[in-house]
C-alpha cells in the first residue's frame, strides 16, 4: 500500500452532516432497485406512449404499487434534495446565506413530498 | 457572487483526469435528476388536484424534444446509479480502494457498464418515438 495516494481520513464526530453523509449512501443503495425498476417498468417496457389517467388508476388500485411509489417518493426526493443542498455548500459560503438557503430547501422538501403525499394517498379522482 | 466563480473556476480548472470527470458528470446526473423529479411529482400530482390536466402534462412528455429528454434522464439515472454504488460500496465497505490507480480503474469500468446499460434502453425509447411520433415501423 502506497501511503502517499491512499485517502485516509479521521473519523469525525457523528453530527448532522456525518448522519446526512451515511443515509446518502443507505438511500442510495436503495434507489438503485427503486429507481431503476420504476424507469425500466415506466420508460421502456410500458413507454410514455402507453400511460394515461386509466393507466394510473390501475396501478395505484394495487397497494402494493402504491407503497412502492411512496417509498420511492420519501427516498429519492429526500436524497435529491440533500444533494442540492450539498453542491450549494460549494458555491455558497457564507453561514448567514447557508442559514437561509438550507430553510428554504427544507420548506422546498415539506411542500413539493406533501403535494405528491397527498396525490399518493388521494389518488386518481375522475369526477373533479 | 465571488465565491460562486471561485467554485466554477474550481470546477473547470481541477485536473483529476477520472476523477475529475466522475465527479463533474455525478453532480450534473445528480442535479438533473433532481429537477426532473420535482417536476415528475407535481405532474403526477395532477391525477388528484387536476385530474382534467394530466393529459396534457403526458402529451408533453410525448412530444420528440422530451423523448430526447428522456433519453438522456436514463443516462443520468444509470450513470448516477452506478457510480454511487462504486462511491458508497468504497465509504462504507472498502475504503482502501480510494487511491489514485483504483480511481482511475474504477471509473472506467463505472462508465462502461453505464454504456451497457444506457445502449439497449436508449434504444427502445428511439424505437418507441419514432413509432408513434412519425409512423415508423408499423406505428
Amino acid at each position: 500500500m502506497n501511503a502517499s495516494t491512499v485517502r485516509t481520513v479521521q473519523k469525525p464526530k457523528p453530527n448532522y452532516e456525518t448522519t446526512a453523509w451515511k443515509w446518502m449512501r443507505y438511500s442510495g443503495f436503495l434507489l438503485i432497485p427503486l429507481v431503476w425498476g420504476h424507469v425500466l417498468l415506466q420508460d421502456i417496457i410500458v413507454g410514455v406512449h402507453k400511460i394515461d389517467l386509466d393507466y394510473v388508476a390501475l396501478r395505484w388500485a394495487s397497494i402494493g404499487w402504491r407503497t412502492y411509489d411512496t417509498l420511492l417518493l420519501g427516498f429519492a426526493f429526500a436524497h435529491g434534495v440533500n444533494g442540492i443542498r450539498q453542491v450549494l455548500q460549494d458555491f455558497v459560503h457564507s453561514p448567514v446565506l447557508r442559514k437561509w438557503l438550507n430553510w428554504g430547501l427544507l420548506a422546498f422538501w415539506i411542500v413539493i413530498v406533501t403535494i405528491g403525499g397527498i396525490a399518493l394517498i388521494g389518488g386518481v379522482r375522475s369526477n373533479p | 457572487m465571488s465565491s460562486f466563480k471561485t467554485t466554477m473556476i474550481g470546477y473547470a480548472g481541477y485536473r483529476g483526469k477520472e476523477g475529475h470527470v466522475s465527479f463533474l458528470l455525478h453532480r450534473i446526473t445528480g442535479l438533473g435528476t433532481a429537477l426532473f423529479l420535482t417536476i415528475h411529482i407535481l405532474d403526477t400530482s395532477l391525477v388528484y388536484f387536476f385530474p382534467q390536466l394530466y393529459s396534457h402534462a403526458i402529451d408533453l412528455y410525448r412530444t420528440t424534444v422530451f423523448g430526447i429528454g428522456e433519453i438522456g434522464l436514463v443516462f443520468s439515472v444509470l450513470f448516477h446509479g452506478v457510480n454511487g454504488l462504486r462511491v458508497a460500496f468504497m465509504d462504507l465497505i472498502a475504503p482502501k480502494l480510494w487511491s489514485i490507480p483504483k480511481q482511475r480503474t474504477s471509473t472506467r469500468w463505472t462508465l462502461i457498464v453505464t454504456l451497457i446499460l444506457w445502449l439497449p434502453a436508449s434504444t427502445i425509447m428511439l424505437y418507441n418515438i419514432l413509432r408513434h411520433n412519425y409512423g415508423l415501423f408499423g406505428g
